[in-house]
């Protein structure tokens, strides 16, 4: 077992119902540690079946074409080959995967291999099942598929325009529209001194590409038509929804099973159709079948994040920099399938006005289809690209107005005094303190002697920028939201499920219904459940990992959207709030006393002021278990408990579109300097700072651990993760060599800080942070901004990713950027 | 990922190894294997044989001639060219070196292959160049010599051509060298380089813009010299995701005069 | 074609393809998952294992170029179930979050520290440039091999 490095000072005596911090708050070391630090972790690949067969998906080199034949038979003429699948199959055998959008997208047909046409470069059009990996690969090569070739769609705005359409049985290209009016965004034009445009803004497409690639090993069990998927999917509830019904069987009928998960990040939320091609392989050839995804297929054919156009930017603002709203034209590119979209049309109103006090509000949102990858949703899903959106609109009309970029924020982020505060579509920011997170962000990197550093850099022949990056982290959905989708989707509020027993010899054994991809949920897990029930996080055994078959579950349960501190530990702590009680109820029976004169400490249930009258918890777990002869008749407990956490919502109002989209916000606000060289537009991040914000943190390393990784993936994505295509729908980017990743020499120097703003919505005072918000991308290209640009003058950093060819194209060419801007004084 | 089938041999002698390449039309020279592996991996090209180069002991060592020549054997590794006391008789081998991608790929990746497989990013094709070092080759007819300016042929493509092999890469002696770039990343790929070598006037080899490193002289070292001397070069260099044409031409200018600007300093 | 190697200081004997890569090898046929896979083109780092006291990525080696060779893997760095002293500093420092690439790293690591005992945080971050992570941000990986050397 872990050795636990802090015990608490005095024993913890607990109320039922009352956590106070004992092991909250330390940071002990991570039960997940000691296996993954000898390789004895279990991630899907390390799982083998006797006699199973390998799967090899043969992929479209086509972004855009018809497929007129399928011949699998060379294939299967190779020895060792033990089968194959093909769309002809997968169309006969399963139903089209449930599409969440209205009419149009409602009529896409998404199934697990490419059905009659191609869509995407890598689109999976048949599977070779064989005895090695090398064979499968070898035999995939003999498929051979005549293909007709069609015209392309990669542009958003061309496909807009429905002149190449994807789906014919959608007839068009766009998954879903729709706009969002709140406040009075004519009046605030009326009143305003100065209204700055924005053209255009554009957030890339990248991904925080995990390191382990998807995959699975399938097993079905003819007698019990019972699925087994030994998989990295990390959102199994949701994957079960879309997978049962397109095989044409009951959601129990498929069970997922993953101990470690080398990361997710929101790339592992639809597997579906990969899982579902490996499901029909298993059962057709009577074998277990598994299924590696390799790194160029990640990036070419998995998922990619949402790619948002803005247009039509309009901001009014007062004289003194008050800003009063903004429109915005967003068109969001979901590549060739939806999936989990049109979800993220309005995950974005999750954070409307971003960090600030804007009232009036109108968004026009589209999202359409193209010939590139799948989207998925990526860290910070959809929350990212519109606080990107906020804060570029922040900078940038800071910089046409020469106001003070810190000034102009402090003015209208929300105020500490004014939380919980409720933003013009109706979301109610918990808790923070953002202008003091701003101070600590430039105290950090010393942004007093900024005009000193920027001297410097200049007599060394390079242009020296300070940004800011505000961005908030919502976390625990209200999945009501989709209804403002579409109203006819049956899904509103959230919960997570965990269970809490004391088995016989006294051990306690809890249960997630959480899919954990390094997040440290065994750890925190034991640290809530060692609190309440007065004993040590060693003595609390978190089953690893997830299995749908035994680990309780409800209909959201998963690990994404930033919740866990929140949904999970709150299942958590209500399990082991029942158990507490449960125990204590149990032990006043054998006493002859009250509960209330029970007290649960040092792993003992024992009479108040008399430490000498105790039930050690082995002793509770016997009784119950197996010498229970004389308990009481009305004694109904069980120690094994089960509990649902559900956060208080409402569906929303549907024709407002109005109502509480989110119960936390966490706060990350970054700072950071960089230095440009004119020269060849090279520029180094030489200073950073990320300070957060979570409420009440329940393992302090934890939570930074997530800071440093966010901001590492920001700046990757702010630097050099961009999936760029060509004119023929090819990824350039399809694997480590071209796209660049942080590597350990490419972190700048690194300073963090925090504060704590209770939560009063939570069990635990605690906020989900996992995701971030991807302030690293804001800092950077406001960094970007203010080396390159001057007031009036000089380029606008409007895109997210700005590899060393932009900052050069935005050096040589200002005007063509600056013309993207106008302002309108009165 | 998963190679095509292949065989394989490991050879005792060069002798041995040359009869193999020579005597297979698909057979490949296997060195660190840290560009060819994948290759074969992305099956964008699948020999039908690999020779494995690793015994063979007449291919590693550096020697330190008394006139200051030095001779890198072929499979030396970057590692042991930037732990070698001989080597260091010209530093600008082990800079090099030393910013070539990771230690894992430098633990096994040799100066023979990275020369031999020629990526028109690669940092030792025009390092050979500037520098003037001469390539020694084996063959089934037995040795030559081929200066380095005539060793790059095309993409991939060298002066040691089928069933033959670069056995020994001999360097002159010299110290006033410079090398520039601009990569993707700290010790990424490179998306220009350039190695410059200054003896009286520069020789200048630019990487990235061409097949083959492209050799510029100049007889001034300055930089108002070197960048009209690149200028003159009149440069096509190809465009990809990371560079236009136009930028990847501009930024061979600045790595250039660079690179001039770091030998000129040696002098 | 035959294969003996010795890996963690255990003797193996295997007929192997000659396109067999090494991580291949170690995970498939010697049931040694410790090490993983993360790309296909040798820049992730996360299959690194040492060879012949030498730090490899072992997809860029095939299986038939082990042999005769001393492999070490993340396996053999615990003695006995007991944490070897940089494997403590890495739980204590926070220095895994999902854990794929840290038998990689801790390769790295382990390598590093055997050349160079007491590194600076430039020569840390040089040993493990070729190990690539996406949860840490590398902010607690060196700081863990920076206690470890000391």
């Amino acid at each position: 077992m872990t050795e636990t490095t802090v015990t608490p000072e005095r024993p913890l005596v607990v109320e039922e119902g009352e956590t106070r911090p004992g092991f909250i708050g330390q940071n002990i070391r991570r039960k997940e540690d000691k296996r993954l630090v000898q390789g004895e972790g279990v991630f899907f690949d390390d799982v083998k079946r006797h006699e199973m067969g390998f799967v090899h998906f043969v992929r479209s080199p086509y972004a855009h074409a018809r497929i007129k034949a399928v011949d699998v038979s060379k294939a299967h003429e190779v020895d060792g080959v033990y089968g194959t699948l093909t769309g002809d199959e997968v169309a006969i055998l399963t139903d089209p995967f449930f599409e969440l959008s209205t009419p149009p997208g409602a009529n896409i047909k998404d199934y697990a291999l490419a059905v009659g046409r191609v869509r995407h470069v890598g689109d999976p059009v048949a599977a070779v099942v064989a005895r090695t990996r090398e064979l499968a690969r070898d035999a995939a090569e003999l498929v051979e598929v005549d293909y007709e070739p069609l015209p392309l769609v990669l542009d958003a705005e061309e496909a807009l325009k429905d002149e190449v359409v994807l789906h014919d049985d959608a007839a068009s290209n766009t998954v879903w529209s729709g706009t969002f009016d709140w406040g009075d965004f004519e009046g605030a034009l009326a009143e305003a001194d100065h209204v700055i445009k924005i053209e255009r803004l554009h957030f890339d497409r990248f991904s925080s590409t995990p390191l382990e690639c998807s995959g699975c090993l399938v097993e079905y069990n003819r007698g019990t038509g019972q699925w087994t998927i030994h998989g990295n999917h990390q959102m199994p509830g949701v994957g079960a929804i879309w997978m049962a019904p397109a095989l044409r069987v009951g959601i129990d009928k498929l069970r997922f099973v993953s101990q470690d998960i080398g990361g997710g990040f929101g790339n592992k939320i639809t597997l579906h159709p990969q899982f579902t091609a490996c499901c029909l392989l298993a059962r057709k050839l009577n074998r277990p079948v598994q299924w590696t995804e390799w790194r160029t297929d990640q990036h070419t054919a998995n998922t990619h994040g949402n790619e948002r156009t803005f247009l039509d930017i309009t901001v009014p603002v007062k004289a003194d920099g008050t800003m009063l709203g903004f429109s915005v034209r967003a068109i969001d590119d979901c590549g060739a399938f939806p999936r989990y979209e049109p979800l993220g049309c309005i995950i974005w109103a999750q954070v409307t006005p971003g960090c600030y006090r804007w009232r009036n509000v109108r968004v026009d949102f589209t999202q359409v289809c193209t010939n590139k990858s799948p989207v998925a949703p990526n860290r910070g899903y959809s929350r990212m690209q519109h606080l990107w959106l906020t804060e570029r609109i922040i900078d940038i009309v800071a910089g046409e107005l020469g106001l003070d970029p810190v000034d102009v924020r402090k003015k209208n982020y929300v105020k500490n005094e004014e939380f919980p505060y409720t933003t013009p579509n109706g979301c109610v920011y918990d808790s923070g303190d953002y202008a003091r997170c701003l101070d600590i962000a430039l105290e950090l990197i010393g942004y007093d002697k900024i005009e000193e550093k920027r001297v410097d850099a200049e007599s060394r022949g390079k242009l020296l920028g300070v940004g800011i990056g505000s961005t908030l982290d919502s976390g625990t959905n209200n999945f009501g939201q989709s209804m403002i989708l579409n109203p006819e989707l049956q899904f509103s509020g959230n919960n997570e499920v965990a269970t809490v027993k004391l088995d016989i010899f006294g051990e306690v054994v809890v249960t997630l219904g959480t899919v954990p991809q390094g997040q440290g949920h065994e750890t925190t897990t034991a640290q809530v459940v060692a609190d309440i029930l007065g004993c040590t996080p060693d003595e609390i055994n978190v089953r690893a990992g997830h299995d749908s078959y035994w680990n309780s579950h409800a209909g959201f349960s998963g690990t994404y959207a930033s919740q866990f501190a929140v949904t999970g530990l709150g299942a958590v702590k209500g399990a082991a709030d029942k158990l507490a009680g449960e125990m204590k109820q149990l032990a006043a029976a054998v006493f002859g006393c009250t509960p209330d004169d029970i007290e649960l400490a040092e792993s003992q249930a024992r009479i108040k002021g008399n430490p000498e009258a105790a039930l050690p918890f082995m002793a509770l777990g016997a009784i119950l278990n197996a010498n229970n002869a004389g308990l009481p008749e009305d004694l109904d407990i069980s120690l094994n408990v089960r509990h649902v956490y559900r956060p208080q919502f409402e569906k929303p109002d549907l024709e407002r579109k109005y109502g509480n989209l989110t119960l936390t916000y966490a706060t990350q606000i970054h700072a950071c300097v960089v230095e440009v060289d004119p020269e060849t537009g090279v520029y180094d991040i030489v200073d950073y700072a990320a300070v957060d914000d979570c409420g009440d943190r329940i393992h302090p390393q934890i939570v930074e651990g997530q800071v440093h990784g966010a901001t590492a993936q920001a700046l990757g994505a702010a630097t050099h993760e961009i999936f760029t295509y060509d004119e023929e729908g090819n990824l350039l980017t399809p694997n480590f060599y071209d796209y660049h990743v942080p590597h350990a020499l490419d972190m700048p120097p690194l300073r963090t800080g925090y504060i704590e703003s209770t939560s009063p919505f939570t069990p635990l005072g605690a906020k989900g942070m996992g995701e971030g918000g991807g302030a690293g991308i804001h800092a950077v290209c406001a960094a970007l901004q203010n080396a390159l640009g001057k007031r009036g003058e000089g380029p606008i950093v409007w895109r997210s990713c700005n590899p060393y060819h932009r900052v050069w194209e935005m050096l040589q060419n200002p005007a063509e950027t600056r013309k993207f801007v106008s302002v309108e004084s009165r | 990922m998963l190679l095509r089938e292949v065989e394989y041999a490991r050879p005792a002698s060069v002798q041995e190894a040359v009869r193999l390449l020579s005597d297979h039309d698909g057979a490949r020279a296997l060195a660190g294997g840290q560009t060819l592996i994948n290759v074969m991996k992305a099956r964008a090209a699948s020999p039908d044989a690999l020779v494995d180069l690793s015994a063979l002991a007449e291919l590693k060592g550096i020697d330190l001639a008394a006139d200051g020549t030095v001779t890198i054997g072929a499979m030396v590794t970057y590692t042991e060219l930037m732990a070698s006391a001989e080597a260091r008789a010209r530093p600008i081998l082990g800079d090099v070196c030393a910013q070539i991608a990771d230690v894992q790929v430098r633990n096994r990746g040799t100066i023979g292959g990275n020369v031999c497989s020629n990526d028109p990013t690669n940092h030792l094709p025009p390092l050979m160049v500037s520098l003037g070092a001469t390539m020694h080759i084996v063959g089934a007819n037995g040795e030559r010599s081929v200066p380095a300016e005539e060793f790059f042929l095309g993409v991939y493509m060298t002066a040691a051509g089928p069933g033959e092999l670069l056995t020994k890469i001999s360097v002159p002696p010299g110290k006033s060298d410079g090398f520039a770039s601009v990569t993707i990343g700290r010790d990424g790929t490179c998306i220009v380089n350039a190695a410059a070598s200054v003896n009286g006037g520069v020789r200048l080899a630019l990487g990235c813009v061409d097949a083959v490193p492209v050799l510029i002289k100049a007889g001034a070292t300055d930089d108002d010299a070197v960048r009209a001397a690149v200028r003159e070069a009149n440069l096509q260099p190809p465009s990809d995701v990371h560079a236009s044409a136009d930028y990847r031409r501009h930024l061979a200018e600045v790595v250039a005069v660079r690179a001039a600007g770091e030998a000129r300093g040696k002098r | 074609m035959d294969v003996n190697v010795t890996v963690n200081g255990e003797s193996y004997e295997r007929d192997v393809e000659p396109r067999k890569l090494l991580i291949h090898f170690l995970r498939d046929d010697l049931d040694l998952t410790g090490s993983h896979i993360g790309c296909d083109t040798g820049n992730c780092g996360a299959c690194s294992v040492i060879v012949d006291g030498v730090l490899v990525k072992s997809c860029m080696m095939l299986a038939v170029q082990a042999d005769g060779s001393n492999v070490e893997t993340v396996e053999g760095l615990a003695q006995d179930g007991e944490l070897n002293g940089l494997q403590q500093a890495f739980s204590e420092h926070h220095g895994l979050q999902c854990g794929y690439c840290t038998p990689g790293m801790l390769m790295s690591a382990t390598a590093l520290l055997r050349a160079n005992p007491h590194p600076s945080e430039e020569e840390i971050r040089t040993g493990i440039q070729g190990n690539i992570c996406r949860c840490t941000g590398y902010v607690n990986i060196v700081e863990a091999i920076k206690a470890a050397a000391e």
